[in-house]
């Protein structure tokens, strides 16, 4: 944790978790930072490749995994409430209605690759898809890594692990899901809308 | 405002922006709109940074870096799409 004192200021200015998350989630943004320029420089090469390729990709099926990563970061976020009153196992319970929401989310990423790899619109099919299974896919990564976290977080949850006086490492995992959404905020318009 | 309920709130805007998105990509394709779609995505990673993750009792430095990771690549997609008009 980090903190430093505002100059009129009664509340010091305070990072939530680990320090070491927080440069973890710097690392993950440059490389997701680096993935998205990427998209854009090659779009702007293939534009018409890339208007094309996109309407084949179902915007509702994006909207409702947009919402569905958002509500478990706020259901994850009121297990941080409850963690910080000291009520561990409320916490667990939000977390567990975070993994439903969240897999949610997987069944419709999943469904949606099967339907891409039936139509023939793999990694190799064009540009647009290359850069849209890794990206995609990448992200995808992280948010089953997220989910693995929240899990274990509930589980610890469960057992009393954490209150109000060590919450450090829940707020770590916490952010680390809340990293997962802020990635995909960006990543949603760009490859399922604009264009 | 209760802390429960300031989370409810940036939900609630971010699902709402987030329906707005596309309901602007399917009011047509103009560059316009475009732009509106990507201060969106900012707004979007505005209230995840600073009301889900707090940023907004962080130290500065901090909260610049997490705000402007969107912004910065927002800006440049603008940038290109631009180009590519």
């Amino acid at each position: 944790m980090s903190t430093s004192v505002e100059p009129g200021g009664v509340a010091p200015r305070h990072l939530p978790g680990d320090l070491a998350m927080w440069f973890f989630i710097l690392a993950e943004l440059s490389v997701f930072a680096i993935l998205i320029l990427v998209f854009a420089v090659t779009q702007a090469l293939k534009p018409q490749l890339f208007s094309e390729s996109r309407l084949l990709l179902n915007t509702s099926t994006g909207l409702a995994m947009t919402l569905s990563l958002l509500t478990a970061g706020l259901f994850a976020a009121l297990a941080q409430a409850q963690v910080r009153r000291s009520r561990p196992r409320h916490g667990a319970a939000w977390l567990l209605a975070a993994l439903f929401v969240a897999s949610v989310y997987v069944v419709l990423k999943v469904t949606e690759y099967r339907h891409l790899l039936a139509s023939g619109l793999g990694m190799e099919h064009n540009t647009f898809f290359t850069l849209y299974w890794i990206l995609t896919g990448f992200h995808f990564l992280h948010v089953l890594l997220g989910m693995f976290i929240l899990g274990w977080l509930a589980e610890r949850c469960r057992r009393g692990l954490y209150d109000a006086s060590n919450r450090s490492g829940f707020e770590s995992g916490v952010l680390y899901w809340h990293m997962v959404d802020l990635i995909w905020v960006v990543l949603f318009p760009l490859v399922y809308v604009l264009g | 405002m209760s802390a429960s309920r300031f989370l409810f709130v940036c939900w609630a805007a971010l699902a709402t922006l987030s329906v707005s998105t596309v309901l602007l990509a399917q009011s047509g394709a103009t560059g316009v709109l475009s732009v509106a779609i990507l201060l969106v995505a900012v707004v979007k990673a505005w209230l995840i940074t600073d009301g889900f993750m707090e940023m907004r009792h962080a130290p500065r430095l901090w909260r610049r870096l997490l705000v402007s990771w969107a912004l910065v690549l927002a800006v440049v997609v603008g940038v290109m799409l631009v180009v590519v008009d």
